[in-house]
């Protein structure tokens, strides 16, 4: 099941959040939707489940806008930031109320509690619960109507390093269930291991899209050498000099670099290739902001 | 079918709450409270008024009962102001997106609790009022099958109170404004409307005289023509009083259902 995002414009007053956006989310696919804060990645999202409507442009999954779809909650599961549950409720009677309204059953809510780990304190009141606890409830919720299709706002706000951990396999597990998930972050960090796909966008505007391995460019090598300028004169590409005795050199490798330096007798007391971090190309993309 | 799985969900949401816990309380509360008052006697009140055995007196004893009213339409605007207060107001409309289907359940859900609150309001009244006239031995001043149907007329007029107190709270939305709002207009603003000259003419339209035709309790307007000095307004016949008030609740319903439909979810 596909998600398409066609022209998406939306402004509240005179601020536009979103501006002629388009993107597409693959069958099957984890792509990551990023951007820093504020760049309308919440907006695009609840457009898509037609909570904001925008003021031009559609948005559809599986070539349907979300609220014509026979069964959204069946179809597509959400978790949106800003969402909450009545603090009296226990996690469990949360979604017990929600596997009512989308006639999944009682039965359903204790498997999602037991999938998602919120059985541990099902019967805790959610006023109780700590964030990493209510990003297990919401995505509990999302997930009562088992749907294709993931939509997710910054699942990982205000977790811990285990809660991140731990939602990162989830997510694999997902995926590998076949799932389309957008999922969307302003910390790369999590979404590089997991996305094939990014979307990035900044002001409310498309600034790349593509496979994540694509986005994140070539690898550079890094050496470290008492002959760091002969070495550089000797390489038939350019190299940025980071010290007085370490280079980066791009658009050659490891062995070419290492054969180039034995040739010339220059000693190397580091050679390392870097990979360039999603993190980095990230950066650069949005780098006028930050 | 889908409409009644949606009237199930907000009944097992209201369940969840304390809310009830504080509708029961309140209901067995003002139902006994009348039954207090029943076993002190109106004639000992300050003003003395007339005494349980009298026609008079036991109509303002069941229109004490009526003067909770507000009680059971607050309880709805809270009910209903509660899920944009802690924002669950999101996954409803991602689980339900036809907006009216939600909202016309929650709506039918609250009135039914409302009716709920006022059955049990007034049949602990009614146990209460016979209890007291019994113990003190005296008749009371209107026959049972009177006192019974007026209990009946204001548990319905609780029911549609709550309905009324629902809608207002879904097309303000915010929990504090609503209640306030809500609790201004049945406290103050339309017994300060009474005072203007021409707006008691229309009284029996608004709908605190048409709660008083519903439930037969006259003493708000008596007193204003009392102090004004003028005849009391003839209100409406009961049903055509509960048919008013009924309007006056649809029409807000209405507008709570149209509303949402054109709001953002942010």
């Amino acid at each position: 099941m596909s998600v398409e995002v066609r022209g998406l414009t939306k402004a509240f007053g005179p601020v536009s959040a979103v501006t002629d956006l388009s993107f597409e989310v693959g069958d099957g696919t984890v792509t990551g939707f990023l951007g820093p804060n504020g760049a309308g990645k919440t907006t695009t999202m609840r457009m898509m489940l037609g909570l904001i409507a925008p003021n031009s442009g559609t948005a559809t999954i599986d070539g349907r806008r979300y609220a014509d779809l026979p069964r959204p909650s069946a179809t597509v599961g959400a978790v949106l930031d800003g969402s909450g549950f009545h603090p009296d409720h226990t996690a469990l009677h949360h979604l017990r109320v929600y596997a009512r309204m989308g006639r999944y059953g009682n039965a359903r809510a204790t498997q999602v509690a037991e999938l998602t780990g919120v059985s541990s304190f099902a019967d805790r009141a959610t006023r109780t619960l700590s964030t990493g606890m209510r990003q297990r409830l919401s995505l509990a919720t999302a997930l009562l109507g088992d749907p294709r299709v993931l939509l997710l706002d910054e699942p990982s706000n205000g977790l811990d390093p285990e809660g991140i951990a731990w939602l990162r396999t989830f997510l694999r597990d997902l995926a590998a269930e076949g799932r389309t998930i957008l999922v969307s972050s302003h910390v790369l960090s999590e979404i590089g291991q997991t996305a094939d796909h990014v979307v990035v966008i900044r002001q409310g505007r498309l600034v790349a899209t593509g496979p994540t391995s694509e986005l994140s460019g070539a690898a550079a090598v890094l050496v470290r050498s008492p002959q760091a300028d002969q070495l550089r004169s000797h390489l038939r590409v350019p190299a940025d000099v980071l010290g007085p005795d370490t280079l980066r050199i791009h658009g050659m490798t490891t062995a070419e670099v290492a054969t180039a330096a034995a040739a010339h007798g220059i000693a190397l007391y580091e050679i390392t290739l870097e990979r360039p971090t999603l993190e980095q190309a990230f950066l650069n993309l949005i780098g006028d902001d930050q | 079918m889908i409409a009644s799985s949606a009237i199930a969900a907000e009944w097992t949401r209201l369940i969840g709450t304390r809310l009830w816990c504080w509708a029961l309380l309140a209901a067995l509360g003002s139902g006994a409270f009348t039954g207090l008052l029943a076993l002190v006697g109106p004639e000992n009140f300050t003003p003395p008024m007339p005494g349980l055995d009298t026609a008079q007196g036991v109509h303002v004893l069941l229109g004490l009962l009526g003067f909770t009213m507000f009680i059971p339409a607050l309880l709805g605007t809270a009910a209903v102001t509660t899920e944009y207060r802690h924002r669950t107001i999101t996954t409803t409309a991602l689980f339900a997106p036809q907006r009216s289907t939600w909202l016309v359940a929650k709506l039918v859900t609250y009135t039914g609790g409302g009716l709920a609150y006022g059955l049990i309001a007034s049949t602990v009244a009614a146990g209460a009022l016979f209890g007291a006239a019994a113990l003190k031995d005296v008749t009371l001043g209107l026959p049972a099958g009177t006192v019974v149907a007026l209990l009946a007329r204001i548990a319905l007029a609780m029911a549609l109170y709550t309905l009324l107190g629902a809608a207002a709270g879904a097309i303000l939305r915010n929990q504090v404004t609503a209640l306030v709002a809500v609790g201004a207009y049945l406290y103050m603003i339309e017994t300060l409307l009474m005072l203007m000259p021409g707006v008691k003419a229309v009284y029996p339209y608004l709908p605190g005289g048409a709660t008083a035709a519903l439930t037969g309790f006259t003493y708000l307007a008596d007193a204003i023509a009392d102090q004004t000095g003028t005849s009391a307004t003839a209100l409406l016949s009961a049903p055509l009083g509960a048919a008013v008030l009924l309007g006056y609740a649809l029409i807000a319903a209405a507008i709570a259902v149209a509303a949402p439909l054109r709001r953002d979810i942010t």
